[in-house]
């Protein structure tokens, strides 16, 4: 997929990106790198984009200048805003409520199987993404392509991919020369940073991002599920007991404080160097490079490793854009989604970001900032150990709401901090899914 | 220092410690570079200072816009709230028309109804309206979670201004609409600037219907711009946070520095027997 | 100044007037707070979700929260926050009022500064409390440690038990200047003869308080709680930025669940349900508080 010019064309951008610090975007490359779109905007079109406020600031910027050379070039007139991220599902929804609000939103995962009938198709524009960038993830197409209707309801964007974050000197210290494979190495390497007082810490508080990341990768680490393809509730199993077992060892020698850790908790602990190790996006690299720059070089980072079932799954948040029928300008909106993601900007955007997205869109993983530095490469790989919440069942209301009220958190936590057995965590857990998965 | 002093001032310190500590630290965390933020040998003390956190937070965010906006619809549901609720206290108290106790009791009861839930079908009235997005519809909104309020404390305070007044000008061959401007009125006045003061303090740090009701970025207020804003993912601009914080406080503070002897004097009068 | 014509005087009877005061009160509140609110009743009847309208279904929605534990827990713990806070709030805002209600130096800029923490918006004084209550950071840990009171950083947020605590006096915090202030202009509403008569028929400080001040403040208490223990029992934004209800749900008050189930699960007619709860508790309080002034 890539020409040599156009790689030429990549690795200036991100050069320049490097130097400038800010986007390098060349209007005239999008122009010729791109073929005729099919999606023609509709005249005098403008329309509003409902997004996430960046994690770091080259995000906004950056997508804030590609949507000003959008507007300069189809005349549509492009409206932002932003929300922290949690906060978009919600807004969406009640857009989706009150029949008016956002043209697009990038929002969240299950959120496009919430109101499934209340979006535009998207299969051709899917489609046509899919066809010039190398194809979707399989998890990206689980979380947009509805099977019972045969459609594309969302645009898959990419994933905030999480891989453990560590201090490779304090690693070293606690006896490893590489970083562990398995579960039993990754429990032993606990085990040794915390006997050298520089313990790790995974919340197990309601973080949003962070304390799902690692409950998942350990309950699907062990075999364990939340749902059978059925969507039948398979929590209450010898595997997920394991799960829990391991989790609470690990616990142990963990930081005091997680069960009470929100998102940006682990961030600040970590970067304090009271944190060894954590679970996290690329922001915190990210921000030991600006301002704790003689930290910055010890940080490392890997894809965790395999459980007994062998397989690297992790629960990364992932984010799509669906449009809503209301809109009154669709080919417009298309058009815009089709413009951001295309080459031309999607990969400035993701190297001014320095990988904090992983693009759903398989040609991207083949970006030079993947490989300009080896500490970014483990996030290349986000989208493709990425599984969708609520494994194994189907997306839609009920893991969307399972996910929310963190019902697998609590059950980790219930165990490791509240000492409740593994049998009546698992009920317990079991016993509000049942309630859950009944609504839908 | 004399027992008398001793007496006051100590438990006044630990009060003063207890009230004061979150911004003292706020106050801290505003002019302490950020790196210093996670890494300190003493987090009262300020080892680097820097003014960074206020200018990005005034140069690098609409904070003047926001703060502004936040001004304009406290000001706006004050007055709109003091305006409705003094009318009505009026007519509650003193013209005693028939039904007056359950029309009372009705505004009290509308005080239960809290903002956290109410968001959902009031959202669906709002857009009926279009009402949506349109910044100056935060006053009639706000109105209705102060109007109970300042209702009930300006009947209070009505009750106690003697009948005498009314009669006399009566007598006199005046209006009840007369009597309401240029009688009562005057003698309202620490009643109403107390229930301005407590309807601006609750307007200006009000959070849920501006998230939920406006989407522009122009037309966010103060709590809502910052937190939108300033929290980008898991990374909290703490600087930048406090400092507007601090300065978001300052309006109220203001205030009350000037009018509480007011405030205090306005709810006496509604509580008198 | 005479009556004008004759309409003009018709416009002024009471009646008519009267009716003409309170309409703008009526139709703000009759349009903005009883039609969502009926609206708000209606949802919790159906099966509503965020984008889908549902179907009416009774009392299903109030049957479901019964019957699970976490709602059981918040209305546990909704209660039990708000009778700990009024407590504090009360003891500590009476306790500062009699305090400020002497003359001192520097009376007025205590007084205005006490008001501080009921003036600071709450989402931001929240955040503020966040960071003084963190296991790594918090100031308040280093000065305990730092004076040898206790070994290591208390885990203020992490265990049911303390995240609950935390909470309650971060309320007690922020409410008690309210009190402060309400309880400051009872007082000054008592005669100072009364303590003089006291004080010559040889009562103590304590006994005046007992015998003249509290009786005197009954009015004004029962205002101050009622209003106040309103907003406690819906506490929203102060607990939803400190913990979002965890930690395991510990901390989960009936709005923070209603607003998870409602908007963030999009389950609009069991959160409506969540919602409508209270409601039933808060009429019980309203009609006491009425009863009582009434009574005065």
């Amino acid at each position: 997929m890539q020409h040599p010019d156009r790689r030429r064309f990549l690795e200036l951008s991100a050069a320049g990106l490097g130097a400038a610090g800010l986007s390098g975007t060349l209007p005239s490359a999008a122009a010729a790198a791109a073929p005729a779109s099919p999606f023609k905007p509709e005249p005098g079109a403008s329309i509003q984009l409902l997004r996430w406020t960046g994690f770091v600031k080259n995000d906004d910027v950056i997508w804030a200048e590609h949507t000003k050379n959008f507007t300069a070039q189809t005349g549509v007139k492009v409206e932002i805003q932003e929300l922290n991220w949690p906060d978009v599902t919600p807004k969406a929804a009640l857009a989706a409520q009150v029949g008016s609000g956002p043209d697009i939103v990038m929002g969240w995962n299950d959120d496009p199987f919430i109101y499934p009938d209340k979006l535009l198709d998207m299969s051709d524009l899917a489609e046509y993404m899919g066809k010039t960038h190398g194809g979707f993830y399989d998890t990206a197409r689980a979380y947009c392509y509805d099977p019972d209707v045969k459609r594309w309801v969302a645009l898959p964007v990419g994933v905030t991919g999480n891989a453990v974050v560590y201090r490779q000197s304090w690693m070293h210290q606690a006896g490893f020369e590489t970083f562990p494979k398995d579960f039993p190495g990754f429990l032993k390497l606990a085990q040794g940073l915390k006997k050298i007082d520089h313990p790790c810490g995974f919340s197990l508080g309601h973080a949003v991002g962070d304390a799902n990341s690692w409950t998942h990768l350990v309950l699907w680490g062990f075999g364990g599920r939340q749902t059978n393809p059925d969507n039948s509730i398979a929590i209450n199993s010898p595997e997920t007991a394991n799960a829990l077992e391991y989790a609470s060892e690990l616990y142990e020698s963990m930081i005091p404080g997680v069960s009470g850790w929100l998102d940006p908790s682990n961030n600040q602990a970590f970067l304090a160097g009271q944190c060894s190790m954590t679970m996290n996006g690329i922001s915190i690299w990210y921000v030991a490079k600006d301002q704790f720059p003689a930290m910055a070089p010890d940080i490392y980072h890997a894809l965790p490793p395999a459980g007994p079932s062998k397989q690297h799954s992790i629960m990364n948040n992932f984010t799509s854009a669906y449009i809503f029928k209301y809109s009154k300008y669709p080919q417009a909106a298309k058009e815009y989604l089709r413009y951001m993601l295309d080459e031309a900007q999607a990969a400035p955007w993701v190297t001014g970001m320095r990988g904090y997205v992983t693009l759903a869109l398989k040609g991207y993983a083949e970006l030079p900032i993947w490989t300009s530095d080896p500490k970014i490469t483990p996030y290349r790989d986000s989208m493709e150990v990425t599984r969708f919440d609520g494994y194994s069942g189907r997306p839609g209301r009920a893991p969307a709401q399972a996910l929310t009220e963190f019902v697998i958190v609590d059950m980790f936590a219930d165990v490791a901090v509240n000492k409740m057995t593994t049998k009546d965590a698992m009920r317990k857990a079991e016993s509000r899914l049942m309630t859950i998965y009944k609504h839908t | 220092m004399t027992v008398r002093n001793l007496r006051i001032y100590a438990p006044l310190a630990l009060y003063g410690i207890f009230l004061l500590l979150p911004f003292y630290w706020m106050i801290v965390t505003t002019f302490k570079s950020s790196a210093e933020l996670l890494n300190t040998p003493n987090p009262f003390l300020i080892f680097h200072f820097t003014l960074s956190h206020i200018t990005d937070l005034l140069t690098q965010t609409q904070y003047g816009r926001w703060f502004a906006n936040t001004l304009f619809i406290s000001v706006g549901a004050t007055v709109l709230s003091v305006f409705i609720s003094y009318i009505a206290a009026y007519a509650i108290i003193r013209l005693r028309f028939p039904g007056w106790q359950a029309v009372s009791t009705a505004i009290f009861l509308a005080y239960i109804v809290p903002p956290a839930i109410l968001f959902i079908p009031l959202a669906t009235v709002i857009i009926q309206l279009h009402w949506f997005d349109q910044l100056w519809a935060l006053i009639p909104i706000y109105a209705t979670f102060l109007v109970p309020f300042c209702t009930w404390l300006l009947i209070g305070f009505l009750k106690t201004v003697p009948r005498e007044l009314e009669e006399a000008a009566r007598v006199d061959g005046a209006s009840n609409v007369a009597i309401l401007w240029k009688i009562i009125f005057p003698i309202a006045v620490p009643g109403l600037i107390s229930a301005a003061i407590f309807s601006f303090t609750l307007s200006w740090n009000e959070y849920l219907y501006a998230l939920v009701y406006m989407s522009s970025s122009g037309n966010k207020t103060v709590s809502v711009g910052m937190t939108t804003e300033l929290i980008r993912g898991d990374v909290f601009q703490w600087g930048q946070l406090m400092a507007g914080a601090l300065i978001g406080v300052l309006p109220a503070v203001l205030v009350y520095f000037f009018f509480v002897e007011y405030y205090v004097a306005g709810l006496s009068g509604s509580v008198k027997e | 100044m005479t009556g004008g014509s004759r309409l003009g005087s018709r416009f002024d009877s009471p009646r008519v007037l009267g009716y003409l005061l309170i309409a703008p009160a009526a139709i703000l509140l009759l349009g903005l707070i009883a039609y969502p609110l009926i609206w708000g009743v209606w949802l919790s009847m159906t099966s509503a979700t965020l984008g889908d309208t549902g179907a009416f279904v009774g009392l299903h929605n109030y049957a479901v929260i019964l019957a699970d534990p976490v709602f059981r827990g918040a209305a546990m713990f909704s209660v039990l926050y708000t009778v700990f806070a009024e407590a504090g709030k009360l003891a500590l805002g009476l306790a500062l009022a009699l305090l400020l209600n002497q003359s001192f130096r520097g009376q007025r800029s205590a007084r205005a500064l006490m008001l501080l923490p009921w003036v600071a918006p709450t989402v931001l004084s929240a955040l503020a409390w966040l960071w003084l209550l963190d296991p790594q950071f918090s100031a308040v840990s280093w000065l305990l440690v730092h004076l040898h009171v206790i070994s290591r950083n208390l885990d203020f947020l992490g265990t049911p038990a303390t995240a609950r605590a935390s909470l309650i006096v971060v309320n007690i915090w922020r409410g008690l200047p309210y009190f402060a202030i309400g309880y400051l202009a009872g007082l000054q509403s008592i005669s100072k003869d009364l303590y003089e008569a006291a004080a010559i028929d040889g009562a103590t400080g304590w006994q005046a308080f007992r015998r003249i001040t509290w009786p005197l403040l009954a009015p004004i208490t029962t205002i101050l709680v009622a209003f106040s223990s309103i907003f406690t029992l819906t506490d929203f934004q102060l607990i939803w930025t400190i913990t979002r209800g965890g930690p395991t749900d510990a901390t989960q008050v009936f709005t923070t669940l209603a607003y998870q189930r409602a908007i963030v699960s999009g389950q609009l007619g069991e959160g409506a349900a969540i919602a409508i709860s209270p409601i039933v508790f808060m009429i019980v309080l309203a009609f006491f508080v009425m009863r009582s002034v009434r009574e005065r």
